[in-house]
């Protein structure tokens, strides 16, 4: 297969399961959203074509058995990797929609999870591991900007420059702590406890990022509204109950968001005969 | 290596087979059919022999095919063998993985290769189209909607004035319900529809091709081209559906037309094999075709489901079957030793079900008739109560007193351990009489029940609360005229909720004047589109015509528009992206135009999460963060999923084209809250949780399926016979079937639902009897035949003790999904994760999964392609 034919089988792919996961979710993405999400897809194959070409095994369902937590409950971790073999190597690799200065910024986070996963290959599959990576997705601003420029020149030096796979060691030794993490939070859910993260957390910039958490994460989090802690956050440094109630109320984004999420959904909207009542 | 026996295990496990048990866990080639009577053991059978395969055999696991019927048991399954295999890994050090292994209800099997993510099922390369699946709601709404309806009607060649289908349609659907039920219900359309989508699903159980069949009866072949064009009506978009008895037929279609089907698996087990259905018999003989490794695990008596296409013949003759399909007679062996229940229970059942004749005409059976099902269990203790026949108020006090009493002398440890068990706990959304009564006695105890699914979920107060906002913002249908009763309780539905939405107003300022905001809001697109509206109809424009870019400027000089929408038209942005589209080739039309500018910028689940930020809300939350309470926010949970329905089947956007009219108004509480009410749909139930403790949980006896209780109280002794069922007699007819008598099945099929509920004791079966008592006449036979004590005779002293078990098989946790999403934040892990709301705007979810899948799609081709290259080179 030609890569061109690739691209188009690439699009293809992409459109079906667009309107699958709309179909299923009920709402649809805007259109810069779609386009971001498609390009790194492009970007991903274009730049990480001799990778993409050697996976031998996608989606790999790993599963630890057996664990058990402080509590004494049994429990399963379970995890999803790519596997590519080569003649004499084989590596593991986690596909991450997080930008690479974030993803360097939390190496530890992704060694982690990158540790139990190997953990899991060579002791319970037996199997050789040589390298585990994460790849990152998310191409840098100036390739953004290349691209939306649609300046081949720029867009092949900014590839070139761009480099999306994140090695990380793996540390046998780190394995357990991490697992009696996990087994911590296992049993915490099983308990029940769910507070939110504090509101010190909230107000608190993001390790590599320029973004607070409540920026990143909680304005992306439909069910902020209700929480205790982006309440607090979001009500501190006002003026006086009344003004910060709408306020609060009043943040489904900048005009142009709102635009185009109406745009995005208008494309949604099915015409036909409406019910009534029998 | 397994350096050890099996026997090794089992030692280790404390466990000694019986012969034969030891016989099925052993068995391991060829078909083999295995009766399981109540309580014999048989998942442990299952869980031992599945083993066996794994470790002495060395079948791979994902060689394997293990289905049973419901997510409970599947996970119970899942979780017995890992541990299992757990214990064998501690000993040899052997590894084993099963997350390969397709072990699940047939239903999520059957999605597993639909998806075919390893490509078993599929020519390489090829990006597998799994159909999305509709629940029976979906499936619901997309036959009911008028829209559709009447396209099947006109396949079924009911239409012929499209001027005005009125007429025709009411006549078609008293016809149909006529000829389904007896009766023509008005001429209803929720009652065709509803009848419709049984028959539908019957075919599609059936595997009935309606080009196929012979039929002479007018109105019959009117509902096979109704079928025909509903069955195509799935594979006309892009994306193909499915229903739920379609997605078992898709899977078998699928099997059937790739070449290396019948290597995908080395053995096929099968649970609960007497609720399978045609189509999945078929799946299973074809699946095993060549290796013949088929293993049929069941117990005809146990048989609860024919009305989801069950068919028990399809046990009880499994041996003919086996030599029709594989040409190799299986090896039987009954699992017939009872270990659960006291002896007094086990000789209560088997006579029981002895109470009618089950012979056939020209000799045999039907059903397994050579069982002999023994207790292991050998005292001569009074396992079954009942109570004199006195007043029926006196009776419920007298089991209330009596369960009191086993809890307060320690005999059981909790409530959890006596169950109450029904034929059916409600009706059309209320609860039965016997139900209220004893829960009424049982109250004056003191004591609580948990009855799950028994009401109805619109009914809830957190639904009433929200749905009730919700009207005061976006209104209800004005109503008038006459209303059938259903019709009026759910107005007075509507109207209560309002009123409840009143008072939390009333108690929250703030709460009032979002409400007042929003519904300004609308108040304002509305007579914007009023004022828009009459520019268009002066000018004499058709609103599907191709918009003219002068147009727009007309439109924004439409007098009484307000400066918001004004602005909106003469924005320089907004006029770019109008001659962008028009460039490019997509030109939009006026009513697009319209819409856009008179449309909000929310949706009705952007309301739901606002809503719940008020602080009456905000307390429900409090309550589950802090693990006090789960009840009001799984029911929030569930309501997103509603609304969230809503938007997928109509729109996601609140337009004013939409509110003219009250047309949104209409639809929304109209059409779907209408059918949710009227399908009497339920409350939350997690799977997954054991019953509450502390509470007397309150069950159908088709719920009790597969379960065990300490006590059992069998709460209604009368189930009438029907007349046999119009689906039956149809399909029998159009497939040349043959199987139990039509005008016994109804009698057939209740006697094996009381034998399921009597053998659910372990220690102690009461049935109550009262005065004017309805009783089946089988059990009038038993206690003719034979003498039980009464409850106060009971001493409660002499009642064995039962232990409270505490089942831990543990579960599964994802790395990335639950533990990265819960060390984010615990309370968007608990809302989104545990309990699936909805997410109304959050775009990351999406974005990340359509990468993911469409990276893993060009992995898969490009694996595929690299083969073929190796292939030729």
């Amino acid at each position: 297969m030609k890569d061109y034919e690739i691209i188009e089988k690439i699009r293809e792919f992409f459109e079906e399961n667009y309107e699958l996961m709309r179909l299923e979710g009920g709402h649809a993405i805007t259109e810069d959203i779609k386009r971001e999400a498609l390009t790194q897809v492009l970007y991903y194959f274009t730049k990480l074509k001799d990778v993409a070409t050697r996976v031998t095994d996608t989606e790999v369902k790993l599963t630890l058995p057996d664990q058990v937590t402080p509590k004494g409950r049994n429990f399963t971790i379970e995890g999803i990797v790519d596997i590519v073999r080569d003649d004499n190597e084989t590596w593991m690799y986690d596909i991450k929609t997080h930008d690479l200065e974030y993803i360097n910024s939390n190496k530890e986070l992704y060694a982690k999870q990158l540790n139990v996963y190997a953990h899991i290959w060579q002791e319970l599959r037996g199997q050789q591991l040589d390298k585990t990576a994460i790849i990152s997705t998310a191409f840098p601003y100036s390739l953004k900007q290349a691209h939306l420029l649609n300046d081949q020149f720029r867009i092949q030096h900014e590839l070139s420059r761009w480099s999306p796979l994140v090695d990380l060691e793996f540390n046998q030794q780190e394995v357990q702590s991490t697992i009696r993490d996990f087994a911590e939070v296992v049993d915490s859910i099983e308990d029940k406890k769910f507070q939110p993260a504090p509101v010190e957390v909230l107000n608190n910039t993001m390790e590599g990022t320029k973004a607070l958490f409540a920026t990143r994460v909680c304005r992306n989090c439909d069910a902020r509204f209700s929480c205790s802690s982006y309440r607090e956050y979001a009500t501190h440094s006002g003026k006086g109950e009344r003004g910060n109630f709408k306020k609060y109320f009043d943040d489904f984004g900048s005009d142009t968001d709102k635009e185009e999420w109406i745009n995005a959904n208008l494309g949604a909207t099915r015409n036909g005969i409406f019910d009534g009542e029998e | 290596m397994a350096e050890f026996s099996i026997e090794h295990y089992w030692a280790l496990k404390g466990f000694s087979p019986n012969p034969k048990q030891r016989d099925a866990i052993l068995h391991h080639q060829g078909p083999l059919f295995l009766t399981a009577g109540p309580g014999s053991g048989k998942t442990r059978v299952i869980l031992w022999r599945t083993v066996n395969l794994i470790v002495f055999h060395k079948v791979e696991p994902r060689k394997i095919f293990l289905a049973t019927f419901t997510e409970k048991a599947a996970h119970q399954l899942k979780e017995g063998l890992r541990g299992l295999l757990g214990m064998i890994t501690n000993e040899t050090g052997q590894p084993y993985d099963i997350s390969g292994m397709a072990i699940g209800t047939v239903h999520s099997i059957c999605q597993d290769i639909l998806l075919d993510r390893d490509r078993r099922f599929s020519e390489a390369g090829e990006k597998s189209r799994a159909p999305v699946l509709l629940d029976s709601l979906a499936q619901y709404f997309k036959i009911y909607r008028r829209g559709f309806w009447v396209e099947l009607l006109k396949a079924g060649g009911y239409i012929t004035n499209l001027e005005n289908t009125d007429p025709e349609e009411r006549y078609a659907q008293m016809e149909i319900n006529r000829y389904l039920t007896g009766s023509d219900a008005k001429g209803s359309r929720h009652v065709a529809a509803t009848q419709i989508i049984n028959m539908f699903n019957r075919f599609s159980e059936e595997n009935l091709d309606p080009d196929e069949v012979n039929c002479s009866d007018e109105v019959l072949s009117r509902i096979l081209h109704m079928y025909a064009f509903y069955k195509a009506s799935h594979r006309e978009n892009k994306i193909h559906t499915v229903d739920f008895s379609l997605l078992q037929q898709r899977a078998y279609e699928k099997i059937k037309s790739h070449q290396g089907s019948q290597d995908a698996y080395e053995h096929i087990i099968v649970d609960e094999y007497q609720d399978t259905n045609s189509i999945q018999e078929l799946i299973y003989f074809e699946l095993s075709k060549k290796t013949k490794n088929i293993c049929v695990v069941g117990d005809d008596d146990q048989a609860l489901y024919r009305f989801r296409g069950a068919t028990v013949e399809n046990l009880v003759e499994f041996e003919e079957r086996c030599q029709t399909y594989l040409g190799q007679r299986p090896k039987r062996i009954d699992l017939d030793t009872n270990y659960r229940s006291k002896r007094r229970i086990v000789e209560f059942y088997t006579q029981f079900i002895e109470q009618t004749n089950w012979a056939k005409p020209k000799g045999g059976f039907f059903r397994v008739a050579d069982k002999n099902i023994r207790a292991f269990n050998r005292e001569d203790f009074h396992a079954v109560v009942t109570t004199a026949r006195i007043e029926k108020n006196s009776v419920f006090t007298q089991v209330a007193q009596f369960i009191f009493d086993l809890k307060a002398t320690g005999k059981i440890k909790d409530y959890s351990q006596v169950a109450f068990l029904f034929p059916s706990l409600s009706y059309m959304g209320e609860k039965n009489g016997a139900v209220r009564d004893f829960e009424e006695a049982l109250n004056e105890k003191g004591i609580q029940i948990f009855a799950p699914r028994a009401g109805r979920f619109l009914d809830v107060t957190e639904a009433k609360e929200i749905f009730g906002l919700i009207f005061h913002i976006l209104g209800r249908p004005s109503h008038q005229g006459q209303a059938s009763a259903g019709l009026q309780s759910f107005r007075d539905w509507q109207t209560g909720s309002m009123a409840i939405a009143t008072r939390l107003m009333a108690n929250d300022p703030n709460l009032k004047e979002y409400v007042t905001d929003r519904k300004n809001e609308l108040d304002l697109i509305q007579s914007d589109f009023q004022a828009l509206m009459k520019v268009v109809k002066r000018n004499r424009w058709k609103p599907n015509s191709r918009l003219k870019l002068d147009m727009v400027r007309d439109l924004a000089m439409a007098s009484g528009l307000s400066p918001k929408s004004k602005s909106n038209l003469q924005k320089q942005a907004f006029l770019n992206v109008l001659k962008k589209k028009e460039q490019a080739g997509e030109p939009v039309s006026l009513s697009y135009v319209l819409n856009r500018v008179t449309s909000v910028d929310w949706s009705v689940l952007d309301l739901f999460y606002q809503l719940s930020g008020f602080k009456h809300f905000q307390e429900y939350f409090l309550l589950a963060e802090n693990g006090i309470d789960e009840g009001p926010v799984c029911n929030l949970g569930l309501l997103t999923q509603y609304l969230a329905r809503f938007m997928e089947e109509y729109t996601p956007i609140i337009t004013a084209s939409f509110l003219d009219e009250n047309k949104f108004a209409n639809t929304f509480v109209g059409s779907i809250l209408y059918a949710i009410y009227r399908l009497g749909e339920s409350e939350y139930e997690d799977a997954d949780d054991p019953f509450p403790k502390g509470r007397v949980p309150f069950l159908t006896i088709h719920q009790s399926k597969g379960l065990e209780f300490p006590y059992v109280v069998l709460g209604n002794l009368m189930k009438r016979d029907r007349e046999p069922d119009m689906k039956e007699i149809i399909v029998r007819d159009l497939m040349k079937k043959e199987g139990e008598p039509l005008e016994r099945i109804s009698h057939f099929d209740n006697m094996r639902m009381f034998y399921v509920a009597l053998s659910r004791a372990k220690n102690l079966m009461i049935l109550p009897q009262w005065k004017r008592q309805q009783q089946s006449p089988a059990f009038k036979e038993m206690f003719n035949a034979n003498e039980f004590p009464i409850i106060p005779q009971i001493n409660i002293e002499e009642l064995p003790d039962s232990q409270l078990e505490v089942e831990d098989l543990g579960k599964s946790y994802s790395y990335t999904g639950d533990y990265l999403n819960y060390r984010q934040c615990p309370r968007k892990y608990m809302i989104f994760r545990k309990y699936g709301f909805i997410p109304s705007r959050s775009q990351t979810m999406f974005f990340g999964s359509l990468i993911h899948q469409t990276i893993e799609d060009l992995h898969h081709l490009l694996i595929a392609n690299r083969r073929k290259e190796e292939a030729s080179s």
